[in-house]
């Protein structure tokens, strides 16, 4: 079932929002389908408002889709046993900021159900892989907003996943560590993870993955590799998306 | 399990860091200290050790209750609305576990800052010990509103339009009538009340009464108790509550072990309730063992408010969570004296038969936490049951945060994050 289905898999995915007498304000997602396969780092992209995050939340079983399907290994996304299977990093890193940083990767590590002396071994791994032993004793809601994205990021690794979900996962990031976590990306994917990630950076998008699919008002405008696509990322992004709003910025400044 | 504490470590921690449980711990302390400061008591030490008991840890109570119910609705929906909640649910962990787990710990919080205030109570009152309490086993009020409702409408002196009542209404008016029926004991006459099933063996026994007469004045009353082989005898003046003790000084035939009676020899008519005037005393453990029974009770009660609190963090935003369980606290606190006090007793006007019904309805969900009985028990230093101890521990701490955990995992379901 996982084989032909993929890691993911959403058919005719759609998202409605609706206000409180459950009158339809926002069709956040309309039609989506979308499959990734075991070991693929998959890019979802498009601009603000897209469906990006929507879609993610579905595919992590936290917002029911309002209609069609989502699976993951071929199991409903609220399922236990697939979330047990997957990692998550969220857009931005949404901390409890009253717990340090060995807290923090303690805590997850008991969500994913590891012993306390795996959990130990790990937290003290995955501090020395974000660069944070030093700080490991500090609350993380003293960090700074690179020092929070490196824990989040570390949380999302705690237990092995074997599906990575990373929401903008270099954003807030300098030069270095950026380059660090594409670096990592590809470790992690060179050693079997299959990797979702969304982000507005498309060179990085462009470093690090195997497929896009690019969303726009909650429809899938264009999927492939960069060979379907076409050679230049961002040349494909701007002519599915468009390129402005048509402001006439130099008029609105004189 | 190792999810429930890992969640249940987790908002224990907020609690702590947050300094929640450390300002609630040390206004429990400078409450239970400074309260015989600030409450007038009836001039009397009994009065005084009577009110210290009632409104310091009364106080406590109330202040646990409002700041944990606020923290406690707070606590899942805050998360939600800054969006960190997402990263748990992300997790392997069932969404019911996840309330459950903060429930368990902001009750353990109330609980320790509770058991705090207790042992300081404990600590300042000079231990003595508590008495089991029997009242005239008599058929009960409902049961006597139900064998007169019949009578009742059948009798011609009664007004029609108060027929015209609902029979839920003018049942309720006959029970509580019910309550204060009053009995007379005319002078040289003997009364009794049957106790039903008391366990005395070799205990201190004692009547607890309060007489009044036709004028509702003070008058002499004179007159002896008696009790299987025990008697004691009063002298005091009538609408005082007292407590008479028995014993077996005087030389008397052997009774029936079950019939309280009193012999009036006094110049007057004597009246009492007997539902409500009259409790057989019989002495039962410490001071500190009812401290500690009233303290599961008011444990549980918290219980049932945290998680009904944490309940409604799961289906509502913050703000509205805070001020719904506010508004519930409020309405049960209020609504008992709302529905007593009411002028229109039979309810014939359709808008008061609907805000009546309303106020009775939430009355009877908060009911277990609008009833202050444990403390009310501890202050006259009767016996907190077994029995009610287990009830709160079943219903309140257990059962029905149990329901309530999984309502908020539905709901936590269906909310989006």
């Amino acid at each position: 079932m996982e084989q032909s289905e993929g890691v993911i898999a959403l058919k005719g995915v759609s998202k409605v929002f609706r206000d409180f007498w459950l009158r339809p304000t926002v069709k956040a997602v309309e039609g989506l389908d979308l499959s990734v396969a075991k070991g693929e780092v998959f890019a979802l992209l498009g601009p603000n408002g897209s469906g990006k995050s929507t879609t993610i939340k579905m595919i992590l079983g936290l917002m029911a889709p309002s209609g069609g399907e989502v699976r993951l290994f071929g199991r409903k996304p609220d399922s236990a046993v697939a979330r047990s299977r997957l990692g998550y990093l969220p857009e931005l890193s949404y901390l409890h900021p009253y717990l340090t940083a060995r807290e923090t990767l303690m805590y997850y590590a008991g969500l994913c159900n590891l012993d306390r002396r795996t959990a130990k071994e790990r937290t003290a791994q995955l501090l020395a892989m974000v660069g944070l032993e030093s700080v490991a004793g500090r609350p993380v809601g003293g960090f700074s907003k690179g020092m929070a994205r490196r824990i989040a990021l570390a949380c999302s690794l705690i237990g092995k996943p074997e599906l990575l979900i990373l929401d903008e996962p270099t954003s807030g990031l300098d030069p270095v560590s950026t380059s660090e976590v594409k670096s990592l990306v590809k470790t992690l994917s060179a050693g079997g993870m299959t990797i979702l990630m969304t982000s507005h950076l498309l060179g990085d998008a462009q470093d690090v993955c195997d497929r896009y699919a690019i969303l726009n008002f909650g429809r899938k405008v264009a999927e492939g590799d960069l060979k379907t696509l076409g050679t230049s990322l961002q040349d494909v992004f701007l002519s599915k998306v468009g390129v402005g709003r048509g402001f006439d910025v130099a008029g609105f400044l004189k | 399990m190792k999810k429930f504490l890992e969640i249940l470590v987790l908002e224990s921690k907020r609690l702590v860091r947050t300094g929640t449980a450390g300002m609630l711990a040390s206004a429990a302390v400078a409450w239970m200290f400074a309260m015989p400061y600030l409450v007038r008591s009836d001039g009397t030490a009994s009065g005084a050790t009577e009110m210290y008991m009632k409104y310091s840890l009364g106080g406590v109570f109330a202040l646990v209750t409002v700041a944990l119910a606020a923290s406690a609705a707070g606590s899942i929906s805050a998360e939600r609305d800054e969006k960190r909640l997402q990263l748990t649910l992300a997790r392997p962990v069932r969404f019911f576990v996840v309330a459950l787990g903060r429930m368990a710990a902001i009750s353990l919080c109330g609980a320790a800052v509770l058991a705090l205030a207790t042992a300081i109570l404990v600590a300042k009152i000079d231990s003595r010990p508590c008495s089991r309490v029997y009242s005239p086993k008599m058929e009960s009020p409902r049961e006597e509103a139900l064998r007169l409702y019949d009578s009742v409408m059948q009798d011609p002196g009664i007004d029609a339009e108060i027929k015209k009542a609902p029979k839920d209404a003018i049942l309720r008016v006959l029970e509580q009538k019910a309550w204060d029926n009053y009995q007379t004991i005319p002078k040289g006459r003997d009364a009794a009340w049957k106790m039903g099933d008391v366990d005395a063996k070799g205990r201190l026994m004692s009547v607890r009464l309060r007489f009044t007469n036709n004028f509702d004045t003070r008058e002499k009353v004179v007159g002896v108790f008696r009790y299987g082989g025990f008697s004691g005898s009063i002298s005091n003046v009538t609408q005082a509550v007292v407590a008479v003790p028995l014993d077996s000084q005087e030389v008397l035939p052997e009774g029936d072990p079950s019939v309280l009676t009193f012999s009036n020899r006094g110049e007057n008519t004597l009246m009492l309730r007997p539902r409500r005037d009259i409790k057989l005393l019989v002495e039962a453990d410490s001071f500190a063992m009812n401290a500690v029974r009233a303290w599961i009770v008011l444990s549980s009660m918290l219980a049932l408010v945290v998680a009904f609190a944490v309940f409604l963090g799961s289906a509502l935003g913050k703000a509205v969570a805070i001020f719904t369980v506010m508004s519930f606290l409020a309405v049960t606190e209020m609504g008992p004296s709302v529905v007593e006090q009411y002028p229109d007793a039979l309810e014939t006007d359709t808008r008061d038969r609907i805000s009546l019904m309303v106020t009775r309805a939430v009355g009877k969900v908060t009911r277990p936490v609008g009833s202050f009985t444990p403390l009310e028990s501890l202050a006259a230093n009767d016996m907190v049951e077994f029995g009610e101890v287990a009830r709160a521990v079943g219903e309140d701490m257990v059962v029905l945060p149990l329901l309530l955990a999984f309502l908020s995992g539905l709901a936590l379901s269906f909310k989006k994050v």
